[in-house]
């Protein structure tokens, strides 16, 4: 690799010098972006709020003050007390130690399905914006198809045949997602096919899987990962909403949504279910959508709220 | 015809010590300091300068239309007796749109794409209560047939979308004269568009103003374009107003070192034909920093002390103008300043030297094109089926050939939709094409596999026209000069390798860590040129390689080149609309017209004298910077049709000034003539 | 032409999977198709006959054509317990699930859309914010919560509206005040949802040339916002009305639960915990059916509001 030309000096060189102290340099600039997610109240409550719902998840059996499956009939529907934080329900058992338990099945349901639909609709989206027409078609045609269902009337539909259970609710959320993530990484991909450095790899003969992998797939994560902090509330609820038909986790396992489901049932009786067990079930979600705002607002302000 | 509401003051405008200043993160760029011209009534006025000089800044000042983090500090816009800058809201667009008006860039963004003109037309006329809708419309139409569009009657039910570029720069200067504008604001009004289109709105614009009596403000940083259309002309630089002057003291006789370096360096002036071209080294100062001395001191080629210590006053020049120079009048004035107009202030590059000799045309070609053909399909196969259209195919690419021989430049000429790109990517199997044969160092390659292909791209590079865009955003630069490498295997010190490439192309080490939206056009233009370099090819097919790039610092790139080429006896393939640019730097020239090259042969005989019709029209075309050798007339009309409505006959046979019947019936062929120039004109005009 | 044919072949494309999925699954659980079809309560008599109407014993492409074609002729099969068409049976409850969308949706665009205006307008002042906090407020509360609570307060506790069913049949103000609860809880969250919507595209496009131009050329604030900023705004939020559709639908599933309401969610959930399989079928279908006639009307809405694809209508 030899040319023969000496290397020149780049010191000579003034206007580079200059144009240097001009422009920001990379670390300055991840310092910027740190400095305004931090300075950001929505993005610190968001951070927050999602960090208690990690946490109480995790540590629930040290948490709960109770065993969220021992009946005590006697203190039954009671309103929040010293001993019940959240009352207790029908049959007497702690609310509060339900919620913390109900938290683990919407972590798992949430860190489960958002993984792997990520996943499935990242390759997928992939293909689709990379690979041939056709493929591109047919990809789109089914990614349509599914959409077509919308969440709870594809669970009904499914629950029909296969009755409930929290893996049904997995496999739902996983499908009805998949779409989502594909086309966001669809659309990405392909505005990046045509894109000039693309051709520029191409032209330096470049493999199929190099562009895709070392060149594509960097641009394509970003938003992705952004998308799937919006997602995590929806999968939250879904479970939640389907657990709350009685179409998802059973009795007598704790979730948001069977907790409301018991509470819904004796509204009449006492209002604090139905609080007690909402009151989470928002807090996770408004965790996760201000956390994705921020850092949507951050990192590519063209997708969201402008300036 | 225009209003009278100024008074009979000659100045229709007269911008007094105007500065603003932008709110960045990086803290307050003094976008424009002190800045005071005036605009004398009935004149066409040119603001002159390079990207960040402020010019547009200046524009929307007057119209009070800058963008929200903007903050004038301070200055006066006198618009006859008004201060534009302290007029209510509703006074200032009172003015707008009716007494003060203005023609867009860019055509195709600044027209909405969902209303027809009769609409937007009638939006503009929203003030006239007296006027019946039909008496809106009429003028509308009256206004389309003036700025010479066809059918005006049905197009102005037409959209944006249905209309040409051209067209829709016309219906842009209609919407803006149809309430007979004092004051015309023309902001860049030729950039979006081609060497063609160009000759044309100049010429509309002179005969409107003609016609108007319209006071103009043209904003623009292409020389020609001012010194075609304009009176007068303020030169900017970085948010000051250097010099101003009548336009022949401007351009026959420039007192501020910048105006003059800036002349020096456009290719178009330089009658001489060189490798080398001049540049104005260094790079516009930060404007968020207190500014002292001279704005231009770092970059003067006479600079003294004292412009680093004290800013020059403006001072007087001999035509009337101002000058903001201390060598021009003063205590530090110097009395051989400005040296006559043959000698330069401003050098040619590093490295010099006389313009070497082209290669004879015994050295084996690299590259040989054969009857390329390259066709895209217009609509999918069931379109096509569901439409009965038999060959829904446009040929991008039709019986081209041309070579390219070591250590030669052929330059690759055309306007938009020529089908120059798709060439230039057919060549390197980015594109896919369909008949022919391209062969590189004797080997037929247009059909080879790319498994087999892959290794011959080692000596075959390319440049791309988007300098950042054609870098892959999240690599650093030393991961983007060391890919060639990595992809073709070759095992070496990668580290060592980055370090050597960017010491070819002038790049500081210190950049090598950097990724490419923290690097400037000319930076990044650089890390495409270690590029192209790092396998060590023997041809570059160069895509637009100074397109973004300011006048002062294109010549950096185009000298670069130059050197490699005279150092490694690289074969270049330059594509470009960019005339005066590859007339310096080519051997021989291909110009392309609709897929199709319709003259082919050395460049210097194609400027001196072209044989089709289409060349001679590119050719003479350009607008010249010098007031003395303005066009009176345009050499052809009409717009580069589209691909899908190829004539019949000779593919130029509507825009051709000699067109004749046999022209319109038969396709002309190739013809080479005696000193190897190549045509495709039944009547060749040498 | 071009597109108006791809789009509606599209839709018909997808309509046609939507009903094979819905044939798969039926054939892809182990066991007697009929059997599952009509759950286990039903008699031999009924097997038998869906047995024969099927074709159970003809091929399984046969058997899908026989199901799409009845599907299209809009014979969605029988109810296992009353014998009645399933079609007439929706017919009857769609109608409960359509004023109630429209309703929900239709207060919903009608308080987002201006919200969303006028926060683009005004960037960054109190307004704006208050919107955009309410906005991701609302979006982060599930509708199904929204029904629960909003049940619990003004049914359960203040007593202001009712809590379950439809209203009296024929008295109109009986029916418009079981509406509230209902439709206030599937609009809420697209309050939100819609304002920040046309405040993000209304900020593009405020941002673009053409807007500029038209207010170089003197055109007054209300004009350059809703004549020629919210025309071009209001394109992406049309298209993104017709996506969250299903959405919509989902939402109306669960208030139709909660409040008793017996619109065509509530009878397809009745279904599911009865086994009542063609009634589960023949309401997904058309759920299903909805909502891609929606996302195809919002389509041929965008592309008649815009001229570059209006021509090619």
């Amino acid at each position: 690799m030899e040319t023969g030309l000496p290397p020149v000096d780049a010191s000579r060189l003034p206007e580079d010098a200059l144009e240097d102290t001009m422009r920001e340099s990379a670390a300055r600039e991840r310092r910027e972006k740190l400095r305004m997610f931090l300075t950001s109240w929505q993005g610190m409550t968001g951070l927050v709020l999602v960090l208690v719902f990690f946490a109480s998840a995790i540590f629930a059996p040290w948490l709960a003050p109770y065993d969220p499956n021992a009946l005590n009939i006697p203190a039954r529907l009671s309103s929040p007390t010293a001993e019940h934080w959240a009352g207790t329900d029908q049959l007497g058992r702690d609310t509060f130690s339900r919620i913390l338990y109900g938290g683990r099945v919407a972590l798992k349901i949430a860190a489960i399905g958002v993984s792997v639909s990520l996943v499935v609709g990242l390759i997928l989206g992939m293909m689709a914006g990379f690979g041939p027409r056709w493929l591109d078609n047919l990809l789109l045609l089914l990614f349509d198809t599914v959409r077509a269902f919308p969440t709870i009337i594809l669970a009904l539909a499914t629950v029909a045949l296969t009755g409930p259970s929290l893996e049904l609710v997995l496999a739902i959320v996983i499908i009805t997602s998949i779409p989502q993530y594909a086309r966001v990484a669809r659309t990405a991909t392909l505005s990046l096919k045509s894109a000039d450095f693309i051709i520029a790899e191409r032209s330096l003969g470049a493999s199929t899987p190099r562009i895709l992998f070392q060149h594509v797939m960097p641009n394509v994560v970003g938003p992705l990962l952004i998308l799937a902090a919006m997602e995590v509330p929806v999968v939250v609820t879904v479970e939640a909403g389907l657990s709350f038909l009685g179409l998802g986790v059973l009795p007598p396992t704790a979730s948001w949504g069977t907790i409301l489901n018991e509470g819904y049932l004796v509204i009449r009786d006492t209002p604090w279910m139905v609080i007690a067990g909402g009151v989470p079930l928002i807090l996770t979600t408004l965790g996760f959508t201000f956390l994705g705002e921020a850092l949507r607002d951050i990192f590519d302000p063209r997708m969201g709220k402008g300036r | 015809m225009a209003k009278d509401t100024t008074g009979d003051e000659a100045t229709l405008l007269d911008i007094r010590n105007l500065s603003v200043d932008f709110r960045t993160p990086r803290g307050r760029v003094k976008a424009l300091r002190d800045v005071s011209f005036a605009v004398p009534r009935g004149k066409f006025v040119g603001v002159v300068g390079e990207s960040g000089s402020g010019k547009s800044t200046v524009l929307w000042s007057i119209l009070g239309l800058l963008a929200g983090n903007a903050e004038v500090t301070s200055g006066q816009i006198l618009f006859g007796e008004r201060d534009m800058l302290r007029l209510s809201e509703e006074a200032m667009r009172a003015a707008r749109g009716e007494e003060i008006s203005v023609v867009f860039q860019d055509p195709m963004t600044s027209q909405i794409p969902v209303l027809s003109y009769a609409r937007q037309m009638r939006d503009i006329l929203y003030r006239r209560r007296g006027m019946s809708a039909a008496e809106k419309r009429r003028r509308g139409i009256a206004m389309l047939e003036k700025v010479g569009i066809p059918d005006p009657g049905e197009r102005v039910d037409q959209y944006p979308h249905q209309f040409s570029g051209g067209m829709r720069q016309r219906a842009g200067i209609a919407m803006a004269l149809l309430t007979e504008p004092n004051l015309l604001l023309a902001d860049e009004p030729t950039t979006a568009l081609d060497v063609t289109m160009e000759a044309q709105i100049i010429h509309l614009l002179q005969e409107l103003q003609t016609e108007f009596d319209a006071t103009v403000v043209v904003v623009s940083h292409n020389l020609g374009l001012i010194a075609e259309l304009c009176d007068q002309v303020v030169v900017m630089y970085a948010g000051e107003v250097v010099e101003t002057g009548d336009v022949r003291s401007i351009f026959h006789a420039p007192q501020h070192p910048y105006t003059r370096a800036l002349l020096e360096c456009d290719p178009a002036r330089i009658a001489e034909r060189s490798r080398r071209l001049p540049v104005i080294p260094g790079d516009i100062p930060d404007l968020t920093r207190p500014l002292g001395g001279c704005i231009f001191a770092d970059r003067c080629p006479r600079a003294m002390e004292v412009c680093r210590a004290e800013t020059p006053p403006d001072h007087a020049t001999p035509a009337g103008g101002i000058a903001r120079c201390h060598l021009v009048a003063g205590p530090h004035a110097d009395a051989a300043w400005p040296p006559p107009a043959d000698v330069a202030t401003v050098r040619a590059g590093e490295g010099g030297g006389a313009r070497r000799a082209s290669p004879d045309a015994g050295t084996a070609p690299v590259l040989e094109v054969e009857d390329l053909n390259v066709r895209f399909p217009t609509m999918g196969s069931l379109s096509a089926r569901l439409k009965g259209v038999k060959d829904p195919f446009v040929d991008a690419v039709l019986d081209v050939s041309l070579s390219v021989r070591e250590g030669e430049t052929v330059g690759l000429v055309g306007e938009s939709g020529s089908g120059k790109t798709t060439l230039g990517r057919a060549v390197l199997h980015l594109v896919a094409s369909q008949g022919g044969s391209v062969r590189f160092g004797g080997e037929e390659i247009r059909t080879m596999r790319e498994g087999r292909f892959k290794p011959l791209r080692r000596d075959m590079a390319m440049m791309f026209q988007d300098p950042v865009g054609s870098l892959s955003p999240r690599k650093s630069v030393r991961a983007l000069i060391t890919e060639p490498l990595q992809i073709h295997g070759i095992d070496t010190d990668l580290d060592a390798e980055a370090e050597r490439l960017a010491g070819l192309v002038r790049l500081p080490k210190a950049f090598l860590s950097r990724y490419p939206h923290e690097l400037s056009g000319g930076q990044a233009r650089r890390v495409g040129v270690a590029r192209a370099l790092a396998l060590n090819p023997r041809l570059i097919i160069a895509d637009e390689p100074t397109a973004g790039l300011d006048v002062s610092v294109q010549g950096e790139i185009l000298n670069l080149m130059a050197e490699l080429q005279a150092e490694h006896g690289l074969g270049y393939l330059v594509i470009t609309h960019n005339l005066p640019v590859v007339r310096h730097i080519s051997d021989r020239l291909a110009i392309m017209y609709l897929g199709r090259i319709v003259e082919q042969g050395d460049a210097e005989a194609i400027f001196a004298e072209p044989a089709h019709p289409y060349t001679e029209a590119l050719v003479r075309g350009v607008p010249q910077p010098d007031p003395d050798r303005r066009r009176t007339h345009v050499s052809i009309s009409g717009e580069v049709p589209s691909l899908v409505n190829r004539p019949t006959g000779c593919d130029f046979v509507g825009r051709c000034p000699y067109a004749q019947e046999r022209c319109r019936i038969e396709k002309p062929r190739h013809r080479v003539q005696e000193d190897g120039r190549v045509h495709a004109c039944h009547f060749p005009l040498r | 032409m071009i597109y108006l044919t791809k789009r509606l072949g599209l839709s018909a494309a997808v309509i046609l999977l939507v009903v094979a999925v819905l044939f798969s699954l039926l054939h892809l659980i182990p066991g007697d198709p009929a059997t599952i079809a009509l759950g286990p309560r039903a008699t031999p008599e009924a097997i038998a006959r869906y047995a024969a109407k099927m074709h159970l014993d003809e091929p399984v492409w046969t058997q899908f054509l026989i199901y799409v074609g009845n599907a299209l002729t809009g014979d969605l099969g029988v109810d296992v317990f009353s014998d009645r068409p399933v079609a007439t049976i929706i017919g009857e409850r769609l109608g409960f699930t359509l004023a109630l969308v429209c309703a929900g949706l239709g207060w919903a665009v009608l308080l987002g859309v201006p919200l969303g205006c006028l926060a683009a307008v005004r960037p960054n002042t109190a307004l704006d914010r208050v919107t955009g906090l309410l906005s991701v407020g609302t979006i982060a509360v599930p509708s199904f919560l929204v029904s629960i609570w909003a049940l619990l307060i003004f049914a359960v506790g203040l007593g202001w509206l009712p809590a379950i069913g439809a209203g009296e049949p024929g008295d109109l103000g009986d029916q418009l005040r079981h509406l509230v609860l209902p439709a206030f809880a599937i609009g809420l969250s697209w309050v939100g949802y819609l304002a920040r919507m046309v405040r993000a595209s209304m900020l593009e496009v405020m941002g673009e040339t053409y807007i500029r131009s038209a207010r170089a050329f003197g055109l007054r604030p209300r004009r350059v916002v809703f004549g020629y900023a919210l025309r071009v705004a209001i394109l992406p939020t049309v298209t993104l009305i017709g996506m969250g559709f299903g959405g919509l639908i989902s939402s109306t599933v669960f208030a139709e639960i909660i409040f008793a309401r017996p619109g065509l969610g509530k009878l397809i959930f009745d279904a599911v915990m009865a086994r009542n399989f063609p009634i589960v079928q023949g309401g997904v279908l058309v759920a299903t059916a909805l909502y891609i006639v929606v996302v195809l009307l919002s389509d041929l809405i965008v592309a008649w509001l815009d001229p570059r694809v209006r021509e090619t209508l």
